[in-house]
């Protein structure tokens, strides 16, 4: 049963791996089958080469991470103090609701926006509507982990004389620092992943985060089917995933389904 | 609920040393933005990957002829649905990063339409367009400006194969009836192959096949579509019975230039339909059919006019160009006889310039130039020249693509298609201004 | 505490105004459209024109054949994938030597971006090159063409969404399970229940609510699919996998109508709203099971 499933989540992964180190004659049945690393030095030194796109997705992954961490954290730390209340009630409808949210139904207004804020093709930018699609998931994950806290401890703190950025500082943040951990995962995998939003901000091909960058390549055969290239950027693409995955599973767990349920 | 697990030390350490990787790889990013800031002017043009990789040939004569400018080819994606998206995208976020764009002959009306095109007569000249073949003409002035200069005059063309028949078909039937013979005979798996993806280069086939049957997609002065009537109804049912009778493979509804491409030169058909560039591919490929093709207008029903689809690309001047002078200028060199002559001489592409078909030395190294001009003087096919034209060949392409994959048939795909081109341009037109 | 609550709302300000602007303004933006032309025929510029567009829209045959064909990619996506996903939560959930490792490999196919996998799904779907074809032709059948078929390559579709999003839902319901006091299960096991009685009178009512979390999830995100089908299939063959988010796209990307596509991007957005107010009603019927 176990190796059924993995053959099923793994397979695809693993033809992928195959069909990057074959020549293109092989793969269309009309050559040897030699291994060969001719396709990923195609995509690596490609115009534009695809360590660009991957420099880029990381950049404003990292950019959005800790954007949102930053935005998140006080407002969850506000928002758990007003849980009862009619405030916290009605906040914490709309983050769910905004969680679900399929972003797509936003990109003409962004677009809009994008234009006329001049914001288009900067990477930096991207990173603001990125943040806002995280936002929901990360403060509902951060206001069930600042709940679960003990209230007592602030209160100690507090008459320790410690000021607010030192509370915040050496009794909460350690404290909740699964729970960033988790948070700035999802974040940065969401980031990672996006796709309709850097569709229409990005057009400049240097500027290009992963996603948009492997679908243009889609589009982008030059007199024959690159398979193999296409394969081997999938390869390449989903390298850092896969580490990320393998050493930080827990959390990503842990993370979805905090902010889902207790929010 | 699970407690969270703590975060380990190593993790912690792992997450600071690819924060500081990051920061690394932007390092050399920001410095080469800096760097180039100098005082030479940048000029750049977007163009579809294999015209980049052409043309690029080409550029260290630019930068020896024009010191002071910088020309810059950025590598679109090849795929005209592709390079469409981006090249709308691109203008839609104002504060274009181009220039120059490369623009397919069928959205000059949408994009002078759109108001991102700068025309070129004030740097150009008036008249530029008169020292070349009347076929590479049309589809560059709109309302009196000149809107882009064409790079190549492509036209739709017919491979076939000199292995298998003395002499190419001219007509529909001549074709069908050749490709029966050597299907049956065991010679060929294939007749004729053709683009029958749900995108543009059906739209392509569509109005060459139309046109092969004494018909119009367009009609100008009506501002209508004539998807309905006998001629266009007997096109569609033509390629129809292609696919049922096997002279065509199914599998043609998802081919696009290269799937096709590729087929042929595997040897594998008689007949393709394509653009001039596929020659130079197949030959240099090293394939089986290598030294047994020719080039040959494409086939119509007896008794009809030859004429192939006009497939040309050129470059546009865009609005908000911060250097219009300059990129006019390199518009001048890009499209000018000595690149064409290049990539006549390179990549098979039809020139446009008269004078390049009648120089001799050019003729003997470009064997496709009499072929080309032929097809050019034939009065090749503009798509229709309308604002519309991306929805109405969208609506095209949905129907003609059903119809190859069975779905429906000719008669019920192309009144649909009918119908709906009458609805789109009721409810675009009838809005208020 | 008056002070105190402006502190938190000052706190919460500059969280809920970037939502603001992100999610609420493109929203009101849509809808104003939506009532508008916008078209290279008034030169992108917004003319009023009531309510033309949703005339247009229900005069529009594509789309509600596109509205058709998101239900029923939702409808059979989402179905297949709690069916799966519960099965694999099951399994996750079963202890054993490697359970870590084996839920961060079923995982991975989750965290990819859609986009890099799609084109993975093109190749394996290829006719005649792919690996799947390879298989048929190896037992002696002849190629199929998964993505060239109109009746059945919107199943091809569903397959790499299944394949993509089951890890998700598996994950939810996994963390479901474990929320389950082992004692209650013991006590069940103690009665001679066999896991099929256990299964049913215990684990599915408790997971209730996490199944239908689930489900609100990715019913929302299926019917606003458009990575993967702009990838796999650019919504061929003749137009049979194109989404409603697609359309959208199309019309005011490519065909530069504004308009029209604020409007079918408003009624996909109408059309998510119902199992939201399906949702809130069974929620204010149902007692609450957790608290």
């Amino acid at each position: 049963m176990r190796a059924l499933v993995l053959l099923w989540s793994l397979g695809p992964l693993l033809w992928q791996l195959r069909t990057s180190l074959l020549p293109p004659d092989a793969l269309v049945g009309q050559g040897p089958t030699a291994w060969t690393l001719e396709n990923y030095r195609l995509v690596l030194s490609g115009d534009p080469p695809l360590w660009a796109s991957l420099r880029n997705s990381g950049l404003v992954g990292l950019g959005t991470t800790l954007l949102t961490l930053s935005l998140a954290l006080p407002c969850a730390y506000a928002l758990q103090r007003h849980r009862a209340g009619l405030l916290g009630w009605g906040v914490g409808a709309v983050l769910l609701a905004a969680s679900l949210f399929p972003t797509v139904l936003l990109f003409l207004g962004l677009l809009e926006m994008a234009r006329s804020l001049h914001l288009a093709n900067s990477l930096t930018a991207l990173c603001l509507p990125y943040t806002a699609l995280a936002l929901p998931l990360a403060i509902l994950i951060l206001r069930a982990a600042i709940a679960a806290l003990p209230p007592e401890l602030e209160d100690a703190a507090r008459l320790e004389g410690l000021a607010l950025g030192q509370r915040l500082r050496s009794v909460l943040l350690p404290l909740l620092a699964p729970a960033l951990a988790s948070t700035a995962i999802l974040t940065f995998l969401a980031s990672w992943n996006e796709y309709p939003i850097a569709l229409t901000w990005i057009s400049r091909v240097d500027r290009l985060t992963l996603p948009t960058a492997m679908a243009r390549l889609a589009g982008s055969s030059v007199f024959t089917v690159p398979y193999g290239a296409f394969a081997a950027a999938t390869v390449l693409g989903s390298l850092p995933l896969l580490l990320l995955v393998l050493v930080a599973q827990r959390w990503i767990i842990s993370g979805l389904t905090q902010g889902a349920v207790k929010g | 609920m699970p407690p969270l697990p703590p975060v380990p030390r190593f993790l912690r350490r792992l997450l600071t040393v690819l924060a500081a990787a990051l920061l690394l790889l932007l390092l050399p990013a920001a410095a080469r933005e800096a760097s180039s800031a100098s005082a030479e002017i940048t000029v750049r043009v977007l163009l579809p990957a294999p015209f980049h990789d052409a043309t690029t040939r080409e550029l260290p004569q630019f930068h020896r002829d024009h010191p002071g400018v910088n020309l810059e080819l950025v590598r679109g994606p090849l795929d005209t649905d592709a390079i469409q998206d981006l090249a709308i995208g691109s203008l839609l976020l104002g504060d274009t990063p181009f220039d120059i764009m490369m623009m397919d002959v069928s959205w000059m009306p949408l994009f002078t339409a759109a108001g991102w095109l700068s025309p070129l007569e004030p740097y150009l000249g008036a008249g530029m367009l008169a020292a070349m073949e009347p076929g590479a003409r049309p589809g560059n002035s709109f309302d009196g400006h000149l809107w882009r200069m064409p790079y190549s005059g492509d036209t739709g063309l017919l491979f076939w194969r000199t292995d298998l028949m003395p002499l190419p078909p001219r007509t529909t039937d001549e074709l069908v009836r050749i490709s029966r013979d050597l299907q049956r005979s065991g010679r060929v798996r294939w007749g004729y192959l053709w683009q029958g993806r749900q995108y543009e280069g059906l739209s392509c086939v569509m109005l060459e096949v139309i046109h092969a049957f004494g018909g119009r997609w367009w009609n100008p002065a009506s501002g209508r579509t004539e998807l309905d009537r006998p001629s266009a109804l007997q096109a569609a049912r033509w390629l129809e019975d292609l696919v049922k009778e096997g002279i065509t493979p199914p599998s043609v509804a998802g081919f696009a230039e290269n799937e096709a491409l590729q087929q042929f030169a595997a040897g594998e058909a008689a007949f393709l339909r394509n653009w001039p560039y596929a020659w130079k591919v197949i030959e240099n490929g090293g394939g089986p059919v290598v030294g047994h093709v020719g080039v040959a207008p494409v086939v119509v029903a007896p008794g009809q006019e030859a004429g192939g689809t006009l497939g040309t690309w050129g470059f546009s001047l865009l609005r908000g160009s911060a250097h219009p002078r300059e990129a006019a200028e390199a518009i001048r060199w890009l499209t000018g006889p000595e690149m064409q002559r290049s990539l006549a001489l390179n990549e098979g592409y039809a020139p446009t310039w008269t004078a390049l078909y009648e120089d001799e030395a050019l003729q003997k190294g470009a064997p496709l130039l009499a072929v080309q001009r032929q097809a050019l003087a034939a009065g090749p096919l503009l798509r229709p020249p309308t604002p519309l034209y991306a929805q109405l060949s969208d609506v095209m392409q949905r129907q003609a693509n059903a119809m190859i994959t069975g779905q429906s048939d000719a008669v019920s795909a192309m009144s649909a298609a009918q119908a709906r081109s009458d609805a789109l341009i009721r409810a675009m037109t009838g809005t208020p201004r | 505490m008056i002070p105190l609550l402006a502190v938190d709302l000052l706190l919460m300000l500059p969280a809920l105004l970037l939502l603001g602007v992100v999610f609420l303004l493109p929203l009101l933006r849509d809808a104003w459209l939506s009532l508008h032309a916008s078209t290279v025929v008034t030169g992108l510029m917004a003319v009023p024109n009531g309510a033309a567009n949703w005339w247009r829209l229900f005069d529009d045959a594509r789309f509600r054949q596109d509205a058709f064909q998101t239900v029923r990619f939702t409808g059979v996506s989402v179905a297949l994938e709690l069916v799966l996903g519960l099965g694999l939560a099951l399994l996750l959930h079963r202890p054993g030597r490697g359970r870590a490792l084996l839920r961060a490999l079923v995982l991975l196919p989750w965290a990819l971006p859609t986009t890099v996998m799609a084109l993975g799904w093109r190749w394996i779907l290829n006719d005649p090159h792919g690996p799947l074809n390879g298989l048929l032709q190896a037992v002696g059948l002849p190629t199929f063409g998964f993505l060239t078929t109109p009746s059945t390559t919107w199943l091809a579709v569903v397959v790499a969404d299944v394949w993509k999003t089951t890890p998700f839902v598996a994950l939810l319901l996994l963390a479901g399970l474990q929320s389950i006091p082992v004692d209650l299960v013991e006590a069940l096991q103690l009665e001679g229940a066999g896991r099929l009685t256990i299964l049913r009178r215990l684990t599915l009512p408790l997971l209730a609510p996490w199944i239908a979390l689930a489900l609100l999830f990715r019913i929302a995100q299926s019917l606003g699919v458009f990575d993967l089908i702009q990838v796999l299939t650019g919504g061929g063959p003749a137009g049979s996998t194109e989404s409603l988010a697609m359309y959208a796209y199309r019309q005011s990307l490519r065909f530069l109508d504004f308009g029209y596509g604020a409007t079918v991007l408003m009624a996909t957005f109408l059309l998510l709203l119902l199992p939201g107010v399906i949702w809130l009603l069974l929620q204010n019927r149902l007692p609450r099971r957790t608290a």
